[in-house]
């Protein structure tokens, strides 16, 4: 008989597979008395549990495929520094020796007082890390009881496709475990949207649905069972309609994927035979490796930001291992290295945090080259940096947030008294390193005939560029309608920018979210662009698109566009695009 | 010891992956690390502390740092908090 369940939709995706009860066993935590003697030994039993808590994690998180899952990665680093937070291991020693009981039971009823603290948050999210706090403490509890319960999935089968596993909850970690056996969809009958289960499933892609009550009882192992993971639905034992409309959504996600698969090592040309350079904005190695993978034609976008959130500014040479290794990787294909473009300064004993935080509004404030030609030291240390990895490979320096010449020019002084100090050691570096900016202030879009004379690229930073030319912040949800690339001033604005370039003779690289979102790749492509830098998993999406534009026809109907403003207001220019390729 | 007061501008304020790098980051240094909201003042270096302020975007918090390294310390804090703890948004 058919059975329909709802429960909080968290992580959108159709699963069409059998039933699998995952069990777990509950541990019984007892209480009892320790002589003084034993005080001791029980708080070492105590910091090995915890110890050993701790390998577990730090092993899953080494298990965990980077590529797919950073934010699992990142949740169970949560859970490390619970494990050794001072509200748990030290209350808990304290416990033990004050009033001379098991760990088991000290450690619960720290876990008591630290839950109370948590239920009472306003906030929901908040709250829900209560959570988080349990499971942790059941691993150390777990590990406390030797074996049992401490290998929680003895039961689950090594491969689990076409398998939607059933629980009460899931750890992060056992949540990894069954991606990595294929697990198709999971169900579980604790959890809400704000738990890390919903957090990790939906970043997975694996379909959920969470808080189902009574769904272990309710469905019987080897159910046919269909998720809808949009909705929030399970149906169990559906009827052939359900079953059969489900399984034709299913088919074409799937066709769309294997049509996605198909464009590898495909030309990024369009229909009428213009070829289109796709980059990557990557910097961490799991995604320099995804760019390889999906035929980046170059790193677009390298952020060095990551090297200094990390603790103290690294040195000369802590960067330049960085930039080699990523060069190494790349073999051959062209690296473009940002230079710092950070909003506060962590090593100039010049810089007053007072005079900062006045800023009211950090994103018109000191940053980026701003900050930079502030801070010499720290600028000159990473363009001798920048400067010998050119030695070793093809690179390229992007200077951001460019907004007048005389910032140019200063690099360029710069940068000529970095090489002179290579010169001075004999250190190599390529003599003609390109200089290239970023354009994201308006005013030096509209000034880009003056600015371009004295770089060799530019690349175009949509994201401000857009908040700053239309005044709205892209954060701000409320604002997401005015936050739009189709804006007549907007286009004007990139329009401007790639005409007085290509007069110039100087590329054009759009390296904003706009790059990377296929529904304006044909806009910029009729616009003139030809290098686009994006979140490597967007490659192969933008890549079908380009190969689907007849660009003539794209710029015919751009140029309609762009000389009536009756249609401007009435038409959207996406629509207007995307008939002109269906016409022809 | 030296403080200094800086805004949460993320856009998922002190949630559980931005409080991990906050810790992380306080934890590198020696000096006692104190972090405050209006009233409430937990450790810098307690995931649990730092959760439990529930400081969402736009809170105003204080920092204070106290020890041998208390200036790199709180210069680096600061610039994690300003800097979206390295999100991308």
């Amino acid at each position: 008989m058919s059975l329909t369940l709802k429960g909080h939709a968290v992580a959108p995706g159709i699963a069409i597979g059998r039933v699998h009860l995952a069990e777990r066993n509950e541990l019984d935590i007892g209480e009892y008395r320790i002589g003084q003697d034993d005080v001791e030994s029980e708080i070492q039993r105590y910091r090995n549990a915890v110890d050993a808590a701790r390998d577990q994690l730090l092993e899953l998180a080494e298990r965990i495929d980077p590529e797919v899952a950073v934010p699992a990665v990142e949740i169970i680093q949560s859970h490390v520094l619970m494990l050794g937070d001072s509200k748990i291991r030290k209350s808990t020693e304290e416990h033990i020796q004050q009033e001379l009981c098991n760990a088991e039971w000290a450690l619960q009823s720290q876990l008591e007082k630290v839950l109370i603290e948590f239920r009472s948050m306003d906030d929901e999210y908040i709250r829900t890390r209560g959570e988080d706090v349990t499971q942790v403490v059941r691993l150390i509890q777990s590990k406390l009881s030797d074996e049992a319960a401490s290998k929680p999935f003895d039961n689950i089968p090594d491969r689990l496709a076409d398998t939607l596993v059933i629980a009460m909850e899931l750890t992060p970690g056992e949540l990894a475990i069954l991606h990595e056996r294929g697990v198709a969809g999971i169900v579980t009958e604790h959890g809400g949207p704000h738990s890390h289960t919903a957090i990790l499933a939906s970043s997975l892609g694996i379909p959920a649905v969470l808080g189902v009550h009574g769904a272990r009882s309710l469905l019987k192992e080897d159910h046919t069972l269909v998720l809808d993971g949009g909705l929030g639905i399970i149906f169990a034992d559906p009827d052939s309609a359900t079953l059969e409309h489900y399984q034709d959504v299913q088919r074409e996600a799937e066709h769309f994927r294997q049509s996605l698969e198909s464009m590898r090592g495909r030309p990024a040309t369009s229909r009428d035979g213009e070829s289109v350079s796709l980059q990557a904005n990557a910097e961490l190695s799991r995604e320099l490796q995804q760019a390889i993978d999906y035929d980046a034609k170059g790193i677009g976008l390298y952020r060095t930001e990551f090297l200094y959130l990390r603790g103290a500014p690294p040195d000369e040479e802590a960067q330049l291992a960085e930039y080699r290794s990523a060069i190494e990787m790349l073999n051959g294909i062209p690296l473009t290295i940002r230079t710092l473009d950070l909003g506060a300064d962590k090593s100039s004993d010049a810089l007053d945090f007072s005079q900062l935080r006045r800023s009211a509004n950090p994103a018109l404030g000191l940053r980026a080259i701003r900050l930079c030609l502030r801070d010499t030291d720290l600028f000159k240390t990473q363009l001798r940096a920048i400067l010998r990895a050119s030695a070793e490979g093809p690179v390229r320096c992007l200077i951001p947030m460019i907004t007048n010449v005389q910032e140019i020019q200063r690099v360029h002084e710069l940068l000529a008294e970095a090489k002179k100090e290579l010169n001075e050691r004999n250190q190599h570096y390529d003599h003609d390193l390109q200089l290239g900016g970023m354009i994201e202030v308006p005013a030096a879009a509209l000034a880009i005939d003056q600015l371009g004379r004295y770089l060799d690229f530019i690349s175009v930073g949509t994201n401000d560029l857009l908040q700053y030319a239309l005044a709205a912040d892209r954060g701000e949800e409320l604002l997401a309608d005015l936050y739009d690339l189709q804006h007549p001033g907007v286009v004007f604005l990139l329009k401007h920018i790639l005409k007085q370039a290509d007069k110039l003779g100087i590329p054009v690289a759009v390296c904003g979210e706009a790059a990377g979102d296929p529904r304006y790749t044909r806009l910029l492509l009729a616009l003139g662009l030809r290098e686009f830098s994006m979140h490597p998993a967007r490659l192969l999406e933008v890549k079908q698109i380009v190969r689907n534009t007849h660009l003539a026809e794209a710029r015919k109907a751009i140029r309609e566009w762009l000389n009536d403003p009756v249609l401007q207001a009435e038409t959207s220019l996406l629509q207007l695009l995307d008939q002109a390729q269906s016409s022809h | 010891m030296i403080s200094s007061n800086v805004k949460i501008i993320n856009k998922l304020g002190l949630h559980a992956r931005a409080a991990t790098r906050l810790v992380n980051c306080a934890s590198e240094y020696v000096s006692e690390i104190i972090v405050k909201k209006g009233a409430r003042s937990v450790n810098g270096k307690s995931i649990m502390g730092v959760l439990t302020l529930a400081a969402a975007t736009g809170t105003e918090l204080t920092i204070e740092a106290n020890g041998a390294d208390e200036k790199r310390a709180l210069q680096a804090v600061i610039a994690l908090i300003m800097n979206r703890f390295g999100e991308d948004e």
